[in-house]
C-alpha cells in the first residue's frame, strides 16, 4: 500500500497518466483519420460512416467520455508538470544551447496549448456548427443505399475548406500537432518503461513517423478540397432537412 | 590567444549575482579550462580582488567536481569531456566566453561558480546502496553475472554526479542521475534485494528536492561526460512500474 502512494505521489506516475492518456488520444486520431480520408470515396460513405457513428448510441457516448476524460487527464498532467519545471529552474541562463534535443520537444507546451484551442475551435466548427452556421445547415444527404436523410457532413466539410482562411487555420493546427505528436510517441514509450531491445530500437523513430503519416493524411483532405479533388456534391432531390 | 570572459560572481548564497567581464592575454592553447581560470585568479589576486570560486578536485575528468556552464553548453563545447579536460585549443583567439553556475533549485549556487550539489547525496542516501554484512570479501566466481549486465552496470556507475544532466535539462530533472544510480546496482545480483525499495525511495527523494521532471529531450545523455544513456530513465520507470505493481 505505501508502494502504492509513493507511486501516486510522484512525477513518474504524473507522466504514465500523461503517456497512457496520449496514447489514447493517438489512437483517436488513428480512427479519426481513417473515417476522415472517407471524403475521398465520396459523399455516400463519409454520410454513412457519420450515420453509423450517430447510431452507436451508448458506445459512442463511452468513446467520448473516454476521451473527455483523456483530453482532461492529459492537460492537468501538464499543468502539473509544466509548474514543478518552472519552480526547478528560477533563474535562467544567459546563454544555453540545445544539444541533442529537438525543436518539437522543446515545445511541447505551446504545441498543445495551439493543440487545445483548435479542439475547441473544430468541435464549434464541424460538431456544433457555430463558426460557420450557414454551411453546417446546408440541407441534408438522401443515402443512396436507404433513402434516409441524414446530416450531409461531406457538404459540409467541402464547404468549410473552400473557405481559405478555414483551410489555413486546419494546416496551421495540423503543423502543431504533427510536431506534438512526433515528439509525444516516442517519449510516451520512454516513460512507460518499454526497455525491450526489439521495440526500443524503434522508439525514436515511431514519433516522427507516425507525426508524418498524421500530417500528410489529415492536410490531404483541405488539400483535396482546395484543389479541386474533392467537390461539392450535386444536389439531390430531397425534404431539406 | 586572448579571451573575453563574461562570468558570474555570486558573494554568498543569499546575495544576489551579476555578471562581470574579464580579459584575458596570453593564454596557452595547452592549458586546461580550470588552468585558465587559475591565471584568471592569479590576476585577481594581485590586484586585491577575490578570485572566481569554482569547485575543482582531481583534474582529472574521473571526480564529477568541476561543474560550469561554458558558453551555453555544461563543461564546455567537447562532448564526454568534463570542464578540467576541455583544453583551450577547443577555443579560438579572441573567442568570447560565457561561464555560469548550474541553474536548478535544488542546486542553489553557494558563491560565484560552486552550487551544493547536496541534492544528488540525499538521493543516493535514500536508497542508492546495497545492505551487506561486512566480513571477508566473496570469490569473485560465486555469484555469475552475465557479460552484458556487468557492461551495462559498469556503464551506468560511470555517472560521476557532477549535476552536467540537471544543467542541460530545460526541466532541471535529475532523472538520468537518478537512473543511473537505480540502474547500476539494478543490473547486478547484489542489487535485487532492495531493487524494489531503492527505486520508490530514490524517486522519492529526487521528486522531494524539487528538481524538475523528465520530458525525454534527451539533452541530459548529450551533456553527460561519461555518455550515462537515457536508456537507464526507461529502466528506471519500469522498475518503478514494477515496484508499484507487485512490490
Amino acid at each position: 500500500m505505501s508502494s502504492l502512494l509513493h507511486f501516486l505521489r510522484s512525477t513518474v506516475f504524473t507522466k504514465i497518466v500523461m503517456a497512457t492518456s496520449g496514447l489514447l488520444i493517438i489512437g483517436f486520431l488513428v480512427g479519426h483519420l481513417l473515417g476522415n480520408l472517407l471524403m475521398f470515396a465520396g459523399p455516400e460513405k463519409i454520410n454513412g460512416y457519420a450515420l453509423g457513428l450517430k447510431n452507436l448510441g451508448p458506445l459512442l457516448w463511452v468513446v467520448r467520455i473516454a476521451m473527455i476524460t483523456a483530453f482532461g487527464l492529459h492537460v492537468w498532467s501538464s499543468i502539473e508538470l509544466a509548474l514543478r519545471n518552472r519552480a526547478a529552474r528560477p533563474i535562467a541562463y544567459d546563454t544555453k544551447k540545445s544539444l541533442k534535443s529537438t525543436l518539437a520537444s522543446r515545445t511541447m507546451l505551446v504545441s498543445g496549448m495551439a493543440i487545445l484551442f483548435f479542439v475547441i475551435y473544430h468541435l464549434l466548427h464541424y460538431t456544433f456548427g457555430i463558426i460557420q452556421p450557414n454551411t453546417y445547415y446546408a440541407g441534408g444527404y438522401r443515402m443512396e443505399s436507404t433513402g434516409e436523410i441524414v446530416h450531409h457532413v461531406y457538404n459540409m466539410v467541402v464547404a468549410g475548406f473552400q473557405n481559405p482562411f478555414i483551410a489555413l487555420s486546419y494546416m496551421i493546427a495540423l503543423a502543431f500537432m504533427s510536431s506534438h505528436v512526433s515528439h509525444a510517441m516516442s517519449s510516451a514509450f520512454q516513460t512507460l518503461g518499454i526497455t525491450n531491445p526489439n521495440i526500443s530500437k524503434f522508439t525514436s523513430k515511431l514519433g516522427p513517423a507516425l507525426a508524418a503519416i498524421f500530417l500528410i493524411g489529415y492536410l490531404s483532405i483541405p488539400i483535396g478540397v482546395m484543389i479541386g479533388v474533392i467537390k461539392k456534391a450535386p444536389p439531390q432531390e430531397h425534404v431539406l432537412e | 590567444m586572448k579571451l573575453s570572459l563574461k562570468v558570474w560572481r555570486q558573494k554568498n548564497k543569499e546575495a544576489e549575482g551579476q555578471f562581470k567581464d574579464y580579459a584575458l592575454s596570453d593564454i596557452s592553447p595547452d592549458m586546461s579550462f580550470l588552468e585558465m581560470l587559475d591565471v584568471l585568479n592569479e590576476q585577481l589576486l594581485a590586484k586585491g580582488e577575490d578570485p572566481v570560486a569554482f569547485d575543482h578536485d582531481c583534474r582529472e575528468g574521473i571526480c564529477g567536481s568541476c561543474s560550469m556552464m561554458i558558453n551555453g553548453k555544461p563543461h564546455g563545447p567537447e562532448s564526454m569531456t568534463t570542464t578540467c579536460q576541455l583544453h583551450m585549443r577547443k577555443f579560438k583567439d579572441g573567442d568570447n566566453v560565457v561561464i555560469e553556475p548550474w541553474r536548478a533549485s535544488p542546486f542553489p549556487v553557494i558563491r560565484d561558480l560552486v552550487v551544493d550539489r547536496s541534492a544528488f547525496d540525499r538521493i543516493i542516501q535514500a536508497g542508492g546502496f546495497i545492505s551487506v554484512n561486512t566480513g571477508n570479501a566473496q570469490d569473485g566466481n560465486t555469484l555469475p553475472i552475465p557479460k552484458p549486465d556487468a557492461d551495462s552496470a559498469m556503464d551506468a556507475a560511470a555517472c560521476i554526479g557532477c549535476g552536467a544532466c540537471v544543467a542541460a535539462c530545460k526541466n532541471a530533472s535529475a532523472m538520468l542521475f537518478t537512473a543511473a544510480k537505480v540502474s547500476h546496482l539494478g543490473y547486478l545480483p547484489q542489487g535485487q534485494p532492495e531493487r524494489q525499495r531503492r527505486v520508490l525511495k530514490m524517486v522519492e527523494q529526487m521528486d522531494g528536492e524539487g528538481f524538475g521532471n523528465c520530458t525525454n529531450t534527451n539533452d541530459c545523455e548529450a551533456a553527460c561526460p561519461k555518455g550515462i544513456s537515457v536508456k537507464n530513465i526507461t529502466r528506471l520507470n519500469k522498475d518503478f512500474l514494477k515496484a508499484t505493481i507487485f512490490g
